[in-house]
């Protein structure tokens, strides 16, 4: 059950567009942003208020790589896989972020913090290689420059933890 | 017209042919999965690769997204296309599994034919293939989607064509699924055909599941008589049961496709093994005995009873489901021996209103469901196509893809798969909203039309005059008035007696607008439009009959493929009208009560086994292929009978007319299957054609305003908080064939009474309350379905098997609000 506050928030939103459905990935971002990803209950919901079908949504939720159909870390990392990133060294920079958090591409850390995905290109060709976490964009990847970023992310976590 | 040469051959096709479809006409079959007539091109597949060698394209290109083009030379042989195509097909079969020897769809698989064709055989890429997690989709479809080669087939019929919300491409890349959110049943009526256009056995027939092979099937062209559409079927036979049944394209008919009701509603024919036997044998007083002591026990106790009483005291009861020869074959009899009928309609109101349907249908108005898919308005009135007739609602989705309005008038709370309009109104109140639009559109210069527009205007004029439609009928009279091809569908279920014929002249008046608009009527049975041209008018309906059996009049009935217990209202009075005769004979398919009670029952043959003529709604005359001999099947893991008896298992039945005939002493004047010796002269048309008449018209009325317009409109008699109890059909669980298809049982839902949400709140009812409406034959028990689209002032209940609708004790019935208790 979405909270109140946000299901009027969301339906004001979906008021305010021409047709509903234009409103669906806004939507499913709202309710991510709160809950972290799309869980079956929060689909239904939204379809619902969007005047669609659960399988109308899920066509678009499995077709976007931002929307989250299953559990992910606090911190979700995604590594640009295109062919400028790949020619850069994308493949070793992976392997080096999967060795060092300890989990596979599409698996997540075991204390919560961090899920590695693989991405479609980001558009930052120009600094490859280069990944996503959150909404922040990391270009001229170096392992040094990774070990900065996590352990930058990981006391980020600790501080907003201890709170 | 297009001239173009393919594989150094001319055609000449018409604008707009895609060159995959001209090679077709050459009968070169371009290899292909995700293009389908029906639903167009995508170029998805890559499968139809052709070379271009002269003309405005050249090189490689897909024929399905070409149009035939003037000077256009083609090569489908060409080793540079051959070679694309058999790449093409190799990444296709990159993570299809190997399971062909266990895959219902092995040996009449698009995948298997082209794989072959393409000339893959050996596999090359080592890696392992993707698999997936398979979902429940019902009781109708099984789903395997490791077989998927992500044509995008299903989803495009599914979402595009038919209209449903529920099944479609999920995930991508090599993780793309086609499936529903979650595991559950299709929501879709038409969901079987996923079965005949899905390339590969992603989805197979559940039915038929592991019981059969392509090349072990009897197959014919047959027809679906579930309802009055004629939807055209191969049905396929095997070791004497009615195995499966596919769509038969028929572009004026039901194109490619077939709804679930029609699709898999056959079982009857087979019986179920687990609930009931088809009647296979002939009996006696309920006991089994010889087929020619059954003729003649029945032929000596009619002579009889004639010979004591006159022939009018042996009356013929058809139905709604009986075939051209069974229909032509009552008549000849009844006009020869002087016996009383046909009896073809159990309500009078029914009878009335089928007869002026058929009668108004002329050859300038009637149109065919492709034309309805082609008109550019569509008004349903007093007709709920998806119940009633399902393909016509496809057709119309179809038209509204088109952007063509569609406007229903009724008074259930109709849904069709597109956006509609719809006005929740009484039945007496129909005609009123459809005058009302009609004159609307025709406008101020109707006057110059001609004495048959004054005349309309003038009589409702004065039948409107207290008339305040609501302003959403102006804005559909200004789209109908813009329209040139608009379409009436008039239904006979729930509209007035005079409904039909009114529907009829509207249309008439639509074309003096300069239009063409065409009339489209739903009628109750696959046999109706027969019995409607052939029911003589001093023949009484089976209503009257029960009144003539009460006062002796009529001491002997035949029933051919006829169940009063189905379709009379009454059946305290029925049982004790039946016990009052001396004798009555059943030939029926059906294990139904009547054949059950039967004096002498003999087991008529179905449309399976002796083939039938049907006229369809439009007055199409269609002939289905017989497709085997019948018998009791042998059902997986048994054998064949292994004692000796004088009963061939069941093969050796007659179809009713025939058994007709004997018993009615005239087998020589019965010619074996060719109904233009029977029917009678005085239906026009027939003599003419040979015989099987496929898809011809051989019976419309003549043409020209009938005039004969409602009488009912405005009609306030009925007191305020008085309910009309309208009984409807339903797509799953009213009719016969529903009844005794134990294939369709999972797919029929209990049954619920709708109610309009005004209503609800006087009544203190809620959605899903549990109700006790009284009725004359005792309470019946119903829980409520409350809409805002169903009219105020109506109860609407199925025809529904599971329900004792027939305690309503007639065909027309009333309920006070008190009558109405929450339970």
């Amino acid at each position: 059950m979405l909270p109140d506050q946000l299901r009027s928030k969301l339906r004001e939103m979906i008021a305010g567009a021409e047709s509903p459905r234009e409103k669906a990935i806004d939507v499913m971002y709202a309710i991510q942003e709160l809950q972290g990803w799309m869980n079956d209950e929060a689909m239904v919901e939204a379809a619902q208020l969007l005047a669609m079908s659960p399988l109308e949504l899920e066509e678009l939720a499995t077709f976007y790589d931002y929307i989250y159909r299953s559990p992910v870390g606090k911190f979700v990392i995604k590594v640009c896989d295109s062919t400028v990133c790949w020619l850069e060294g994308q493949l070793r920079l992976t392997d080096y972020i999967s060795s060092r958090l300890g989990i596979g591409l599409g698996q997540t850390s075991a204390d919560g913090l961090f899920t590695l995905l693989p991405v479609c290109c980001i558009g930052y060709c120009d600094r490859a290689p280069a990944m996503v976490i959150n909404k922040r964009v990391y270009g001229n990847l170096t392992p040094e420059k990774i070990d900065r970023i996590l352990a930058q992310l990981a006391q980020k976590a600790d501080f907003s933890g201890s709170e | 017209m297009p001239r173009l040469i393919i594989d150094e051959r001319e055609i000449e096709v018409p604008e707009g042919t895609k060159v995959i479809d001209a090679a077709e006409m050459l009968g070169i079959v371009i290899p292909r999965f995700c293009y389908h007539e029906a639903l167009g091109s995508v170029g998805a597949c890559r499968m139809c690769a052709v070379k271009f060698i002269q003309g405005p394209f050249k090189g490689v290109q897909m024929s399905c997204m070409i149009e035939a083009q003037d000077g256009m030379v083609v090569s489908t042989t060409d080793q540079e296309a051959v070679e694309f195509r058999k790449r093409v097909i190799e990444l296709l079969m990159k993570n299809h599994p190997l399971d062909c020897p266990v895959c219902d769809e092995g040996g009449q698989c698009l995948l298997q034919d082209e794989t072959i064709s393409g000339g893959h055989a050996m596999r090359r890429f080592p890696g392992p293939k993707r698999t997936y997690r398979d979902q429940y989709l019902g009781p109708f479809i099984k789903h395997e989607m490791n077989r998927c080669i992500h044509c995008y087939r299903c989803s495009r019929f599914y979402q595009e064509f038919a209209g449903y919300r529920d099944l479609g491409p999920m995930q991508i890349g090599d993780r793309l699924y086609f499936g529903r959110f979650s595991d559950g049943c299709l929501e879709s009526p038409f969901s079987g055909n996923l079965v005949d256009i899905c390339p590969t056995g992603v989805y197979t027939d559940k039915t038929a599941r592991f019981k059969l092979r392509r090349w072990d099937l009897q197959r014919a062209p047959g027809l679906c008589n579930q309802c009055s559409l004629g939807c055209n079927t191969v049905a396929n036979a095997h070791y004497r049961g009615v195995m499966r049944m596919e769509a038969r394209f028929n572009r004026d008919v039901n194109g490619y496709f077939l709804c679930d009701a029609g699709r898999f509603g056959f079982s009857y024919a087979n019986g179920d093994p687990g609930l009931w036997r088809r009647p296979l044998f002939p009996k006696i007083a309920g006991e089994v005995a010889g087929a020619a002591d059954a003729l003649s026990a029945a032929r000596k106790a009619l002579d009889d009873i004639a010979a004591k009483n006159g022939p009018g005291a042996v009356a013929v009861v058809g139905s709604q489901r009986n075939s051209l020869e069974t229909q032509s074959m009552m008549n000849l009899v009844c006009e020869t021996r002087g016996w009383l009928g046909p009896v073809f309609f159990f309500d009078p109101a029914m009878r009335l209103k089928t007869l002026s349907a058929v009668h108004e249908l002329d050859g300038e108005i009637a149109v065919s469901m492709k034309q309805i898919e082609n008109a550019d308005f569509i008004l349903v009135v007093g007709a709920d196509p998806l119940n009633e007739a399902p393909m016509s609602a496809m057709a119309i989705r179809q038209a509204a893809r088109k952007k063509a309005p569609v406007v229903t008038i009724d008074p259930r709370p109709v849904s069709l798969p597109c956006d509609s309009q719809h006005f929740a109104v009484l039945p007496k109140d129909i005609e009123s909203y459809l005058g009302a639009l009609i004159l609307k559109a025709m406008g101020k210069d109707a006057a110059s039309l001609g004495s048959e527009s004054e005349n309309f205007r003038a009589y409702l004029g004065s039948q409107l005059e207290n008339f305040n439609p609501p302003e959403s009928l102006d804005q559909c009279a200004r789209l109908l008035a813009a329209s040139s091809k608009p379409v009436i569908i008039c239904g006979t279920d729930v509209t007035m007696e005079t409904t039909p014929a009114f529907a009829a002249d509207c249309v008439r008046l639509l074309n003096l607008c300069e239009k063409q608009a065409g009339l489209f009527n739903l009628l109750p049975g696959a046999g109706s439009f027969g019995a409607g041209l052939l029911s003589r008018t001093e023949v009484p309906t089976f209503a009257d009959l029960v009144e003539y059996i009460e006062n002796g009049r009529v001491r002997g009935l035949v029933f051919a493929e006829s169940d009063p217990f189905h379709c009379y209202p009454d059946r305290a009075r029925l049982e004790s009208a039946l016990s009052k005769l001396d004798f009555f004979l059943a030939l029926d398919y059906f294990p139904s009560e009547t054949a059950r009670r039967a004096s002498v029952f003999y087991p008529a043959s179905t449309i399976f086994e002796t083939g039938a003529t049907f006229l369809n709604q439009e007055g199409r005359a269609q002939f289905a292929s017989p497709v085997h001999c019948g018998g009791e099947p042998i059902r997986p893991g048994e054998h064949p009978p292994r004692v000796y008896s004088g009963l061939v298992p069941g093969g050796d039945h007659l179809p009713a007319w025939k058994a007709l005939a004997s018993i009615a002493g005239m087998e020589e004047t019965c010619p074996d299957i060719a109904p233009e010796k029977f029917v009678p002269p005085s239906i026009p048309g027939f003599e003419a054609l040979g015989y099987p008449v496929d898809g011809q018209r051989p019976a419309l009325a003549k043409s020209g305003f009938k005039t004969q317009w409602g009488l009912n409109t405005f009609d306030k008699s009925q007191a305020p908080l008085t309910f009309e109890l309208l009984m409807v059909e339903w797509i799953f669980g009213t009719s016969e064939f529903s009844a005794w298809s134990d294939s369709l049982a999972p797919a029929v839902l209990p049954p619920l009474m709708s109610i309009s949400a005004k209503d609800a709140v006087r009544l203190g009812l809620a959605d899903k309350d549990k109700v006790s409406v009284e009725l004359a034959g005792g309470e019946l028990e119903i829980v409520v379905s409350v809409s805002d689209r169903t009219a105020e002032s109506v109860l609407i209940v199925p025809r529904h098997n599971g329900l004792e609708w027939q305690k309503s004790h007639d065909f027309r019935v009333f309920v006070s609000s008190e009558k109405i208790r929450k339970i």
